[in-house]
């Protein structure tokens, strides 16, 4: 026990000073005594590695160039969009998709959505033949069904975590065939087959597992 | 009635837990500890079988934070829960995604067993009920011969339903939630310690000796201390310096009040509420006696059941709006969050907890020297106290977020001028 004089306190420490006042403390204390409290081990923060600050660098720059030419030698189309997609789609991709460690449905699903979003894009600002609508989107939306689904068979112990992003891709599968009816898209059995796989799936799910889903949206939406 | 645990269990929020997960970061924390300390060093093996068993009894702490479309819920972990050995941050963050997603983490270093929890899940009674649990089972596996006497629950108890229940709603009372408009409080000032740094002293004095000098003065252990801490943020912060700006803002200590002391509940989530010391101290010769009268009044004011169930009423009712209510989460994460930080937080000058006695069974006290508690210092609240008792110990700590130590020392000089035995531990933070 050490003590110190001037705040006529007792401390059981190794160090030197009381805490309270900075002044020596007086006495010994037993070799043998654990400090209560650990020392201060540096936080190992996260330091960006060079190629990311690189490729941060060269992102932030040429978005801005290829905005600045676009808008310079603006003829009415605004053409900067599609690389500056896809080098936001990129990060996205890197950033969801590979490094985080949100749960695997949600990076299938957010992923798949941005792709169709970014051909979309690409299909519009080219020449607006429709390939992207007409055949990507359904075909991306059933895979990712199929992804999803896959998942939920094969690690079933967190399929709670992943119902409720099946159910948000079935019910965007509804979105092809929404615009088979409005006449936007022309070539049909793409979205039809999509249309079929999704609801085989969400049947699936409600005939054999109705309880699960019952479940997922008593928690997901109460208010 | 009780529940089964299995991979649908999930729970809502509580009232006062649904504050916290929005306006929590690094730095505000909303984490709270409590440890106890053994007469012998600890396995770590041994804690670990003694939490996995603790959890599988306890299913509301065996959790992860989920967002609905309205609210956030806790939903069941199959993750498995690690004790970890302590390191230096004291309540620091519990980052999920670090944690298995737990918002509890379970310490030991040398013969100390530490318990930080998030503020959503449980506050300090409830939180003390899983410490006594714990250490039992921890005595218990460690070979000790120990009964819980019904003093700790143990884990082949089932788990009832009544420890979940949200009870503040339940004395939810709508004709009596009248909003009073409150002043921000004064801030105690300070040079702030590096972020990932906190300071903490704990002073250990004789609960017996505290308590007949409370009763000298005819009022409550934690009315006395109130005071005195009011008296030592006066005497080292405000006094004479009446005329500068930020001085005459009200001084407001805010006390936790557990209510399942006042109303009957048994439940481990979140069931308190507060009672504040509220004075502008810009005169110059304010007496400690004053402000021994002047919490007395605000205690005796502030503690009637009327008031208690305005203010719980008060929260409620803000949960219930229904506009709120249906507003989607992540819009109204941002409307409590602005709320918070315009109002909540600032409104305290500090919090002192009194979590009161803790009793142990007789079979298990030779093995018990002392318990701790200790809540997190932020910005704005950058000085808080937490006391706890067991036995004659009577443990004041203070954690701090500044670099200054003024207020602890003159604290603790009160006492040891009274004549008292002071014992002092600190993490010495001012040393990196």
């Amino acid at each position: 026990m050490k003590h110190c004089d001037k705040c006529k306190i007792t401390i059981n420490t190794h160090n030197n000073y009381c805490p309270l006042c900075q002044q020596v403390l007086e006495g010994e204390t037993d070799s043998k005594v654990i400090e209560k409290y650990p020392e201060y081990v540096s936080l190992n923060r996260e330091v960006y590695p060079l190629t990311k600050k690189i490729l941060m660098f060269f992102t932030f720059v040429s978005i801005i160039i290829l905005a600045i030419i676009n808008l310079a030698s603006y003829d009415g189309k605004l053409w900067s969009l599609v690389p500056i997609g896809s080098i936001v789609f990129f990060w996205i991709l890197m950033s969801v998709g590979v490094f985080s460690r949100h749960n695997i449905a949600f990076k299938f699903a957010t992923i798949t959505l941005l792709l169709i979003g970014l051909l979309i894009l690409i299909d519009v600002m080219a020449e607006n033949s429709g390939w992207s609508y007409n055949y990507l989107m359904p075909f991306l939306l059933s895979s990712c069904n199929l992804a999803i689904s896959t998942t939920i068979l094969v690690r079933r112990i967190d399929y709670r975590d992943y119902i409720l992003y099946l159910l948000t891709i079935l019910i965007l599968s509804l979105i092809p065939i929404a615009l088979v009816f409005g006449n936007i898209i022309d070539i049909t059995w793409p979205s039809i087959t999509s249309f079929a796989l999704a609801i085989t799936i969400l049947f699936f799910i409600i005939f054999f597992f109705p309880k699960s889903i019952k479940d997922e949206i008593k928690k997901r939406f109460h208010a | 009635m009780s529940k089964d645990l299995n991979y649908d269990t999930w729970f809502r929020l509580d009232n006062s837990g649904k504050i916290f997960p929005e306006v929590s970061n690094h730095r505000e924390t909303n984490v709270f500890r409590v440890g106890v300390s053994l007469t012998e060093k600890i396995d770590k093996d041994l804690l670990q079988l003694a939490v996995d068993g603790i959890l599988n009894r306890y299913p509301m702490f065996k959790v992860k934070l989920k967002k609905g479309l309205f609210w956030s819920y806790f939903d069941y972990n199959s993750k498995p829960f690690i004790v970890e050995e302590l390191k230096h941050y004291v309540c620091g963050e519990i980052h999920p995604k670090k944690n298995n997603s737990y918002l509890f983490r379970v310490m030991y270093r040398n013969k100390d067993i530490v318990i930080e929890m998030f503020h959503s899940l449980a506050d300090g009674a409830g939180v003390i009920m899983l410490l006594k649990a714990l250490t039992y089972e921890y005595l218990v596996l460690a070979g000790k011969d120990i009964k819980p006497d019904n003093l700790v629950p143990t884990k082949n108890q089932r788990p009832m339903a009544e420890e979940y229940e949200d009870a503040n709603s339940k004395f939810y009372d709508p004709k009596n939630k009248k909003h009073v408009p409150e002043k921000r409080a004064y801030r105690i000032k300070g040079t702030y310690l590096s972020e990932d740094l906190t300071g903490l002293i704990s002073g250990t004095i004789s609960t017996s000796k505290i308590l007949q000098l409370a009763r000298e003065n005819n009022l409550t252990i934690t009315e006395y201390l109130a005071a005195l801490m009011m008296y030592t943020i006066y005497n080292t912060q405000i006094r004479y310096r009446g005329h500068i700006k930020s001085n005459q803002a009200p001084v407001k200590i805010f006390v936790p009040v557990n209510l399942r002391k006042h109303f009957p509940s048994n439940t481990l989530r979140n069931f308190s509420n507060f009672v504040k010391t509220d004075l502008v101290m810009t005169e110059d010769d304010i007496t400690f006696e004053n402000l021994l009268a002047h919490v007395k009044e605000r205690f005796e004011k502030g503690m009637t059941k009327s008031e208690l169930i305005r203010k719980m009423s008060e929260n409620v009712a803000f949960e219930k709006n229904v506009l709120l209510r249906f507003t989607p989460y992540f819009l109204k994460k941002y409307a409590l969050k602005i709320g918070y930080n315009m109002l909540g937080m600032k409104l305290n000058t500090m919090s002192l907890t009194n979590i009161g006695r803790i009793d142990f069974p007789e079979s298990m006290e030779p093995y018990i020297v002392d318990v701790t508690a200790a809540v997190y210092a932020g910005k704005f609240n950058t000085l808080n106290c937490s006391i706890v008792s067991y036995k004659d110990k009577f443990k004041i700590t203070f954690t701090r977020s500044i670099i200054e130590t003024t207020i602890e020392r003159e604290f603790f000089r009160h006492f040891t001028d009274l004549g008292f035995d002071v014992e002092i531990e600190s993490n010495y933070v001012e040393e990196y």
